[in-house]
């Protein structure tokens, strides 16, 4: 499916002792929530700093929204205030309170709605204590009134770096909300990239998958397609062998097997009793990366 | 409208069900839109992506097109049409009838007389 780019990133490089992030050509469909998927380590946090422009010391191009360029993101405040960013790090200095860290953002940014970010706050159910500071709230609430901030804003594009990973289930599925009803509020004019390691939470808000492994993408793509383009397979103990040679990624145990493969190489298992079914997300990302860790010999 | 996660059905193709028998039974009429698809994602708390997937199936039967920032409309519906989906489901519905009649050693005069009855009722 062709779309348009909210973000288009060419030959961005960072090298780190011992890691380097290598992305040739990186697109986020603009209107969407796309994922940035990987495993500790993969390189999503580099990524995303170099997106928002925290870390800036790298090589190559970025373009936003279709005409910015990564110094007017820095220098235009059109492009600045357009983008919300959440990381992982912590950016109220500990010593502040609740209050002072609402008032910071009313300061700094010109689209800043208190009111909204009182309501949110409310919404997420973060203890209503002005004066209490910022390095005592758990990493749960640190996460919420981060959340809050970004959200309180009038943006057009949201970068969220690990956003559900303090969360509990219940605020996982309060965050899935917001983000749909952010998309929603501008009909294809916001976009939403935020990184996971724990796609499964994650999965019924996501729109485009990008899987990066090892400091460069692996794979990507809208989830429905990705769903039509692997195939979970399962199959009897006797057909394991036969299938191996021809499966992704598979698990077997005493009485069978399970395995994720192209749904262009099916024709290869003709003659072998297996059951096809649509696989999960989840089950496409751990394929893909354990292939991929197959490759670089991690494994 | 109702998503089920286990049915194994896919959840763009439950959409897209959903309101093609809302069009052919015409409880949307033509003219009128489709909820936007952010809307809905957002109401059925499902993916953008999933929602779009079923308009585009809509749109390739023919049943609504995109119009640009507007997003979906029903398209006038062919009579004909709406008429051999509901004969297609009545045929159907009395094949399983038949089946079960069968199971239940009616006779097919004893069928007959109980479809005749039904009618009855429903005329009352």
């Amino acid at each position: 499916m062709e779309f348009e780019s909210v973000i288009h990133g060419e030959s961005i490089i960072k090298k780190y002792k011992g890691f380097e992030l290598n992305v040739p050509m990186l697109d986020v469909p603009k209107g969407f929530a796309t994922a940035l998927i990987g495993e500790n380590g993969a390189g999503k946090t580099t990524l995303l700093d170099i997106l928002a422009g925290i870390r800036l010391d790298y090589k190559g191009s970025l373009k936003f929204f279709g005409k910015y360029d990564d110094k007017d993101r820095e220098n235009n405040p059109v492009v600045k205030n357009n983008i919300g960013y959440e990381g992982t790090g912590n950016y109220y200095l500990p010593s502040w309170t609740v209050k002072q860290a609402r008032e910071v953002q009313t300061l700094l940014f010109e689209n800043f709605d208190e009111a909204k970010y009182k309501d949110i706050c409310s919404k997420l159910a973060v203890p209503d204590d002005d004066n209490k500071k910022v390095s005592d709230l758990s990493d749960g609430n640190n996460m919420k009134i981060k959340l809050a901030g970004v959200l309180s804003r009038e943006t057009e594009l949201l970068i969220l770096d690990e956003p559900a990973s303090p969360l509990d289930p219940l605020m996982r599925d309060k965050l899935n909300d917001m983000i749909r009803t952010y998309l929603n509020e501008k009909e294809g004019e916001r976009s939403v990239l935020f990184s996971t390691h724990n796609i499964a939470d994650m999965e019924s808000v996501t729109d485009y998958a990008i899987i990066v492994e090892n400091g460069t993408i692996v794979e990507e793509g809208f989830v429905e397609e990705l769903k039509e383009k692997y195939i979970c397979v399962k199959g009897e103990k006797q057909d394991e062998e036969a299938a191996s040679k021809i499966l992704y990624s598979m698990t077997s145990n005493n009485f069978g097997f399970e395995g994720i493969c192209l749904s262009s190489k099916l024709d290869e298992l003709a003659g072998l009793s297996v059951v096809k079914e649509t696989p999960t997300l989840s089950q496409i990302c751990i394929a893909v990366m354990k292939q991929n860790s197959k490759l670089y010999g991690i494994n | 409208m109702i998503i089920s996660q286990t049915s194994g059905v896919p959840i763009y193709q439950q959409i897209a069900d959903s309101f093609r028998s809302d069009i052919l039974e015409g409880r949307m009429k033509a003219g009128e839109y489709l909820p936007s698809i952010r809307g809905l994602a957002k109401e059925l708390r499902i993916s953008v992506i999933t929602t779009m997937k079923a308009y585009e199936q809509l749109e390739s039967e023919g049943l609504v097109t995109p119009v640009q920032g507007k997003g979906y409309v029903i398209n006038a519906q062919d009579t004909e049409m709406l008429k051999e989906q509901h004969m297609r489901k009545v045929e159907d519905a009395l094949t399983e009838a038949i089946a079960s009649a069968k199971i239940a050693g009616l006779s097919e005069k004893e069928l007959m007389e109980t479809l005749k009855i039904l009618l009855r009722i429903r005329e009352n």
